[in-house]
């Protein structure tokens, strides 16, 4: 090992991602922990033009511009929701919480959503940690692995006699949310380029799914959300049925249950059925 | 003058594979040598960007550029990380396996910028013997480029070009060679550029990076967002004669143009080309 490179290279990090101006980064307790302050013209040489300290500001300028970035490009709608300024105060506490320990940052959001929870008293935290639930949720099923879709076919070769304890198993990309908040307008009025709405405290059911590459949400009822999370975790087809049956009290919404399993069958949402 | 010790092809002339290009890309089929790709893009993903990364590799030679290999890091070298580039690069085909000289973070910390080394005999052994283990883990020489930086450590002990050479020599591994990143390094330190190309082993060099810059009159940032200035374009002729032709590459990161206007740009490196081939003729 390398004592003098371990020792600098430490040194510079917590230089690069202090929040603060780059002065009151080299005088932070973490950096005066590997190298003085005082030495920093003895560590980083001066250019004709620049101080050492405005040479190793330049690192420390882009920090925060490059993890802005990375998170716009995976909360679009919390950027829009927020504004410019909201929103890089918002990534300028997030990753200092959790800042980037991956190879890649598209993994750099990944605690978006359990930040507003470690942080509830964050102007509309409530709010923001269902709106980041289902960004995050769009990037995942955006890049799990593509599974083959249950056929129309595969599903008439069941015998009827199985169909009461089959399994259905969803594909990788699929995703089932329910929100306390009213979030889906604000992913509307992104897209619209509408104004983002005032955030309202009403329970809202979804599914995120993947069709040709393509991100697609349905939205859902709470009995649907119900049903489908049963289906989804394995329940046996005919006790799931049975107990949305139960929910649903007149026969017109009773045949309902089958017109939504037509749907979720049709929209490719199940990989395989275990009969 | 010579072709590379590996004997990798002169690709011709390519660009970096970027999503706004992917469309026209594959309904045009344009007239391209080879293509770049991020590597970290595609890791880890099942999805669209795969899927179509499949259909381009089918069309092009592919070669792969990696930004989070570390390799001057002083953190354990990351095999959960090289098992996966080793995957990306079976799947593709990839010709070659491309990072940085730099590091991007210590302590499981990722900064994913590029930063720079102390140019000294312990930062030298240190990143050769890792360049080493990684060329065995990925059973192929690793192409490592000269980065672009915007401060000196007081610790360095010889000039970048003689740390750059000696790393390539030593560990055995491949040069890619970045004609912009000298041009902003040298503005930045003050040195001169040409001393810089003339120091470094042209059997050790695969590929060449072109790229615009922003000069921000104290110094220049390395934004790959314009075209390749005119003072590179020379640097570049310089290179060609010194070192060889070899597949180069012209990266465009930032305000993406339309893939045609990549694509012009990089075909200008033609001229210079022709010109070296002549000369040797």
């Amino acid at each position: 090992m390398s004592p003098e490179l371990e020792r600098l290279q430490r040194w510079m990090q917590e230089v690069v991602v202090h929040p603060g101006t780059v002065e009151e980064a080299v005088a932070s307790p973490a950096a005066k922990g590997e190298i003085p302050a005082d030495r920093l013209g003895e560590i980083v040489l001066p250019s004709e033009t620049m101080t050492s300290s405005e040479r190793i500001g330049v690192y420390h300028g882009m920090y925060l511009m490059r993890m802005e970035e990375a998170l716009e490009t995976d909360y679009p709608v919390i950027r829009y929701h927020l504004g410019d300024v909201a929103f890089s105060h918002l990534v300028e506490a997030y990753v200092q919480r959790y800042p980037s320990r991956s190879y890649t940052l598209n993994r750099l959001g990944d605690h978006l959503p359990q930040f507003f929870l470690d942080e509830p008293e964050w102007p509309q935290a409530a709010f923001l940690h269902d709106l980041a639930r289902l960004e995050l949720a769009m990037t995942q099923v955006f890049d799990e692995q593509e599974s083959p879709v249950l056929s129309a076919e595969e599903l008439e070769a069941v015998p009827p006699d199985a169909w009461e304890n089959a399994r259905l198993e969803p594909t990788a990309a699929f995703r089932l949310l329910g929100f306390r908040y009213s979030v889906i307008p604000h992913l509307v009025a992104f897209h619209e380029d509408r104004p983002s709405p005032t955030p309202r405290r009403r329970a809202a059911w979804a599914a995120l799914y993947r069709r040709d590459y393509s991100v697609l949400r349905l939205d859902l009822s709470r009995a649907e959300h119900d049903l489908l999370k049963a289906l989804a975790g394995g329940t046996p087809l005919g006790e799931a049925l049975a107990v949305a049956a139960q929910s649903q009290k007149s026969s017109r919404q009773r045949a309902q249950i089958f017109k939504w399993f037509r749907t979720w069958i049709a929209e490719g949402l199940f990989t395989s059925i275990d009969a | 003058m010579s072709e590379n010790r590996w004997s990798f092809p002169d690709l011709g002339l390519g660009v970096g594979l970027r999503t706004p290009h992917y469309a026209h890309i594959l309904s045009e089929k344009p007239d391209i040598g080879f293509f770049e790709v991020l590597t970290e893009n595609y890791l880890d993903t099942g999805g669209r960007p795969l899927y179509l990364l499949d259909q381009i590799a089918e069309l092009y030679p592919m070669v792969m550029h990696g930004v989070s290999m570390s390799i001057g890091s002083t953190d354990p070298i990351d095999f959960d990380y090289l098992a996966k580039v080793k995957a990306l690069a079976a799947r593709t085909g990839a010709l070659w396996i491309s990072d940085h000289i730099c590091w991007t973070g210590v302590l499981g910390r990722n900064t994913h910028d590029l930063l720079p080394l102390p140019y000294t005999e312990e930062s030298l052994k240190h990143s050769v013997e890792r360049i080493k283990v990684v060329q065995d883990y990925l059973d192929r020489p690793l192409v490592l480029e000269n980065p672009s930086t915007y401060l000196e450590f007081s610790a360095s002990d010889m000039p970048e070009w003689e740390w750059v050479a000696r790393m390539a020599e030593e560990a055995d591994c491949g040069l890619l060679f970045d004609v912009n990143n000298v041009y902003v390094s040298a503005y930045n330190h003050g040195f001169d550029p040409v001393e810089y190309i003339d120091a470094i082993p042209g059997d050790r060099v695969c590929q060449y990076h072109l790229a615009g810059h922003t000069n921000k009159g104290t110094h220049i940032i390395d934004t790959h967002n314009d075209h390749v200035l005119d003072p590179v374009w020379e640097l570049f002729g310089h290179t060609i004669r010194h070192v060889g032709l070899r597949a180069t590459l012209l990266e465009w990161d930032a305000d993406i143009p339309p893939f045609e206007i990549v694509h012009q740009e990089v075909l200008k490196a033609d001229d210079w080309r022709r010109q070296e081939v002549a000369n040797v003729a």
